[in-house]
């Protein structure tokens, strides 16, 4: 209470001194009356009272003390004042707050991805209970039984079975849960059931039964899957994600019970996830739309089901451990698990595989933050705009400095005064911080709102397209506001330093002088500097930005093997449209058909996915040779295509045939390879006519090769070897991955279109081609192949704009400084440049003095600048593609840029400087 | 074990005051203990002034502007109920201190 009033009283400060004045005034006077009473002359008794109760204005002083708190008071006045002075000055004061606010909001909106994407907890209970089996995340299964890159021996992803060895067997689990990784078998088409509207194609998670359990979520509408849910032989059920709920069904209640016919089998949907839980793991699209039990899963892959498969590793495991387990024994129980597993299908493994299970291991990782796929598509990119955002901050620091110099030196007078005063050194420093202090909590309130709005924009940037949806929201939570406060404090003691040590300079004889010229050399020398850091900062900032924008321009117009220029790309899904594998064969023969008899369409071909998209990979055997060691790296792409496929993608055959129609269930299977399987497996050898397979051994001489194509980057990467196979023809195999995996690729996923020369309407008359020929078909996409490649390069697209953002930003406010530095440098030297007039100095030599002393600060700046530029390029060298990290044409473009704007910073005022006439300079002396 | 400092002997005796008075004012504040304590102790201005307010902060005294006999404006403070609480504490206290310092003095 003491504490709110004595607050309350700093705002009447005056009335509580008068009130203490009156009070003392009475007491003196009472004192005096008494001894005048007691017979003591009138003066002398008022000078008794007067000694006795000492100086009256320090004990004013203190009693005032008692009512505010003292400290507080003190730093409210400055507040006060400074405020006041900064409206009475508008246009500084605007120049300041945006400034700050732009470079606050960079730094702030990308903190707010980074806060988002990589420090951000699952919104789940206890997140820290919560461990993961496994360090990589993948976006896809993995076949066999070693796993981990080039390693061979991390474990990330487990089959059904060994999920279920994991959780019968580790006890400090208190659940243990599995979630499907990626997509693969998971798109779904829903309707509900009786519904006459079309199907929506959504995203299917298989999830265990105590998947929310683990979690701690609980539903928000309706109820959640359990542990009955996933027994085989429940009734189907699905639960759908708040999003979908009501971003796709408008938050319709009658959702939760009713059926639903999710690729033509009917699911139940028990209920809805609570807002915010995106589930355990975090992409830049293909969010899930509905969990599904993990056991639904052969009801809707059928055929091509993984879940009994045990060489299929297709889930990633959470557990939620009990208190006060030891993460390190239970990583070594989990890797003594690992192997009493493998050791169970010793006789399943190849002889590779044979060789090196017992090094097999997996690590325990903490499991709060889900696995993300997101954090490790854009942590380096993010890092990068963070580093970039802060150097726009030191930009706008440097200017915010200068301004405050050029102000303090103005006011200097005003300072000297209060030093004479007796102001203490401390209290000016107060002043002078108090001041960049409020400036830059100005600042950071617009610079919340820059954060937002570019937060927002990044996200737009960053994810285009259809179902990229991503749990990322740009609005700022408790730690971006408060990123954003302890930026504001930061920026406002390092921009406000400078002024301040310069005032707290200011010694009180220079209250006497005039025209006061004795410091002002000194904080000259202060304000150069700044421009010299930032002209540096800029050139870094620049250079960066331009060799990101080359590399992403490099990336676009590389060479892909196929000219993207005149081509389309559909995106189909037949699996989720119904069709039989019987069926598509006719169906694409159909298509092509229909689509050469749109005008301007020379050709068609499917293909099961077309570049970018990239295609699988797995071992393969050739036949005739002996058994490969366990480092040989017989690895190898393949796809599947139509008779089409090479002529319209502009794949040239460089050696045999492609495949054609002849190549059908009637006749022997056969492949076409690319030159870097020819180079990879065959050397210089002739491969037509040689024969192999996917491993093991006996399927070696499954394929004959009838042709070589040329290389094609496929997203893979352009050396890396991979076979092409009919869709009209189909084999067979023992191992029912093998099977699994030929039937599924035939259902081809996209469909390309050759129609060079722009012909008018074509996405248009594609899409009712496609309507008429096949109204089942589910149709995702129909794109211009150049669009399709632009898309995939988003995130070096959004990195690359923003670099070249900041660096705008930072040259302009470069320039604005060194305007502000020579323009105040003109005017200080207006009578030394009328001397000199007089004397006989022309106009352009008056342009050239100021020019060259504006050049000389940029000059030292691309001193320094320049191999910071070099050293900034090494940094992000991996980022770039085609570019060196000190290439000499971005460096001199960077330079130029900078030479350019501080050109156009300089030429005014050097103008305004030769223009001066002498009898004009001598009189403002 | 007590604490005790010389502030609190002056808030002591500011408070036994106003405890016997409806209310009164500095001056009168330091007339009282002046004569209560045969002129022995002397209550510095430049100490009251202070106390008072801050005593009137901590919500202890309230304080009104009132005339005085000989028609003067003058401020005077009046003991509020926490005051008393913290008036019997002090007595407690100063009654240990005195006790303690006695003991000490004595001990040979």
């Amino acid at each position: 209470m003491g504490v709110l009033r004595r607050v309350s009283n700093l705002w009447r400060r005056e009335r509580v001194d008068a009130e203490i004045e009156e009070e003392l005034r009475s007491h003196l006077e009472m004192a005096a009356e008494d001894a005048e009473r007691a017979g003591m002359p009138r003066e002398q008794a008022r000078r008794k009272a007067r000694l006795r109760f000492g100086n009256p204005a320090a004990m004013r002083e203190r009693t005032a003390w008692a009512d505010t708190a003292p400290a507080l008071d003190d730093i409210w006045r400055d507040l006060r004042h400074t405020i006041r002075q900064l409206r009475r000055s508008p246009a500084f004061t605007a120049t300041a707050v945006i400034t700050l606010a732009l470079g606050i909001g960079a730094t702030t909106a990308i903190f707010t991805l980074i806060q988002q994407v990589m420090l951000r907890s699952l919104p789940v209970v206890q997140p820290d209970q919560l461990w993961r089996i496994g360090d990589a995340a993948s976006c896809c299964f993995s076949a066999g039984y070693t796993q981990g890159g080039n390693s061979r021996n991390d474990w990330s992803l487990f089959s059904w079975q060994a999920y279920k060895f994991f959780r019968a067997h580790t006890a400090a689990f208190e659940e243990l849960a599995a979630f499907q990784i990626g997509q693969g078998n998971a798109e779904l088409a829903v309707r509900r059931a009786g519904s006459p509207a079309p199907v929506k194609t959504e995203i299917g998670e298989y999830v265990s039964g105590n998947f929310f359990k683990t979690f701690g979520i609980s539903a928000w509408r309706g109820r959640l899957l359990t542990n009955p849910d996933n027994r085989e032989g429940a009734a189907p059920v699905a639960v759908m994600s708040f999003h979908t709920w009501e971003a796709e069904y408008g938050s319709d209640p009658a959702v939760i019970g009713a059926t639903y016919q999710i690729n033509g089998h009917a699911f139940t949907v028990i209920g809805i996830a609570p807002p915010g839980f995106y589930g355990a793991k975090l992409a830049s699209g293909g969010m899930p739309d509905f969990w599904l039990p993990l056991t639904t899963e052969p009801v809707i892959a059928g055929k091509t089901t993984r879940l009994k498969n045990p060489a299929i590793a297709w889930l990633d495991l959470i557990g939620r451990v009990r208190p006060g387990t030891n993460r390190k024994t239970l990583q070594a129980q989990l890797q003594v698990e690992l192997h009493q597993w493998l050791a169970s299908h010793l006789a399943d493994m190849n002889s590779q595989e044979k060789a090196v299970w017992q090094k097999q291991t997996l690590h325990l990782t903490p499991g709060g933050a889900g696995v993300s796929l997101l954090r490790q598509k854009y942590q380096d990119g993010l890092r990068l705009l963070l580093v970039a955002a802060v150097c726009v901050l030191l930009v706008a620091c440097a200017n915010i400095a200068n301004l405050l110099l050029a102000r303090g030196l103005k006011n200097r007078h005003q300072t000297a005064l209060r030093a004479a005063l007796g102001a203490s050194r401390a209290r000016l420093v107060r002043k002078a911080l108090v001041e960049s202090l409020i400036l830059s909590v100005f600042g950071a309130v617009a610079g919340i709102a820059v954060a937002y709005a570019g937060a927002g924009l990044i996200l737009h940037l960053a994810f285009t397209g259809p179902k990229t949806w991503a749990p990322v929201d740009p609005a700022p939570s408790t730690p971006v506001l408060l990123f954003a406060l302890g930026v504001a404090v930061i920026t406002g003691v390092i921009f406000g330093i400078a002024p301040a040590w310069m005032s707290s300079q200011t010694k009180p004889i220079e209250a006497l002088y005039g025209a006061s010229r004795a410091m002002q050399r000194n904080s000259h020398w202060a304000q150069k500097t700044l421009v010299i850091v930032q002209a540096a900062v800029s050139v870094v900032l620049l250079s960066a930005a331009a060799m990101l924008g080359q590399s992403l321009g490099n990336l676009e117009h590389q060479n892909f093997g196929f000219d993207p220029g005149g081509r389309y790309l559909i995106s189909i899904d037949p699996k989720i449209s119904g069709y039989q594998q019987e069926q598509l064969v006719p169906l694409f023969r159909e298509l092509e058909t229909r689509m050469r008899a749109i005008p301007g369409v020379l050709s068609m071909g499917a293909v099961l996915e077309a570049p970018p998209k990239g295609w699988m990979t797995h071992d393969i055997r050739i036949e005739g040779r002996p058994e490969p060691g366990p480092r040989e790296d017989l690895s190898s792409g393949w796809t599947r295509v139509t008779p089409g496929f090479f002529k319209t993608l502009g794949d040239r055959i460089v050696m045999g045939r492609p495949i054609t129609e002849a190549d059908n269930a009637a006749t022997r299977p056969v492949a076409v390879i690319n030159q870097a399987f020819a180079k990879r497996f065959f050397g210089k050898q002739n491969p037509i006519g040689q024969h192999f397979g996917p491993a093991p051994e006996k399927n070696a001489g499954m394929y004959e090769i009838v042709g070589v194509a040329s290389n094609v980057e496929f997203g893979n990467g352009p050396e890396e070897p991979v076979y092409f196979m009919s869709e009209a023809q189909s084999t067979h195999f023992d191992q029912a991955n093998l099977e699994g995996r030929e039937i599924w690729s035939h259902y081809l996923y996209n469909i390309v279109i050759w129609a060079p020369g722009n012909p008018p309407d074509l996405v248009a008359q594609v899409k009712k081609t496609l309507g008429k020929a096949a109204p089942n078909l589910v149709v995702s996409s129909v794109q211009p192949y150049p669009a399709v490649i632009y898309a995939g390069f988003a995130q070096q697209s959004m990195i690359a704009s923003l670099t070249w953002l900041f660096g705008a930003i930072g040259l302009v406010l470069a320039a604005v400084g060194l305007y502000g530095v020579t323009a105040y440098g003109v005017e200080q030297r207006t009578s030394e440049i009328g001397v000199r007039m007089a004397l006989g100095a022309d106009r352009d030599s008056v342009l050239l003095l100021v020019l060259r002393g504006a050049f000389w600060q940029v000059g030292i700046g691309l001193a320094l600048g320049i191999p910071a530029a070099i050293g900034a390029g090494y940094l992000i060298a991996s980022r770039l593609f085609g570019v060196q990290p000190w290439d000499p044409l971005v460096l001199s473009g960077a330079a130029l840029l900078l030479a350019l704007a501080a050109l156009i910073a300089a030429i005014i005022p050097a103008r305004r400087a030769a223009s001066v006439g002498p009898m004009q300079a001598l009189r403002t002396e | 074990m007590a604490k005790y400092d010389l502030q609190g002997s002056l808030d002591l005796l500011v408070l036994k005051t106003l405890s016997q008075h409806r209310e009164l004012h500095g001056y009168g504040i330091v007339r009282h203990v002046q004569r209560a304590s045969n002129e022995l102790l002397l209550v510095e201005e430049g100490s009251l002034y202070p106390a008072l307010h801050r005593m009137e902060q901590s919500g202890w005294i309230q304080s009104g502007w009132a005339l005085t006999e000989t028609g003067r404006r003058a401020k005077y403070y009046r003991l509020k109920a926490a005051g008393r609480k913290r008036l019997s504490q002090a007595e407690e206290d100063f009654a240990k201190l005195v006790k303690g310092v006695r003991a000490v003095l004595r001990y040979a």
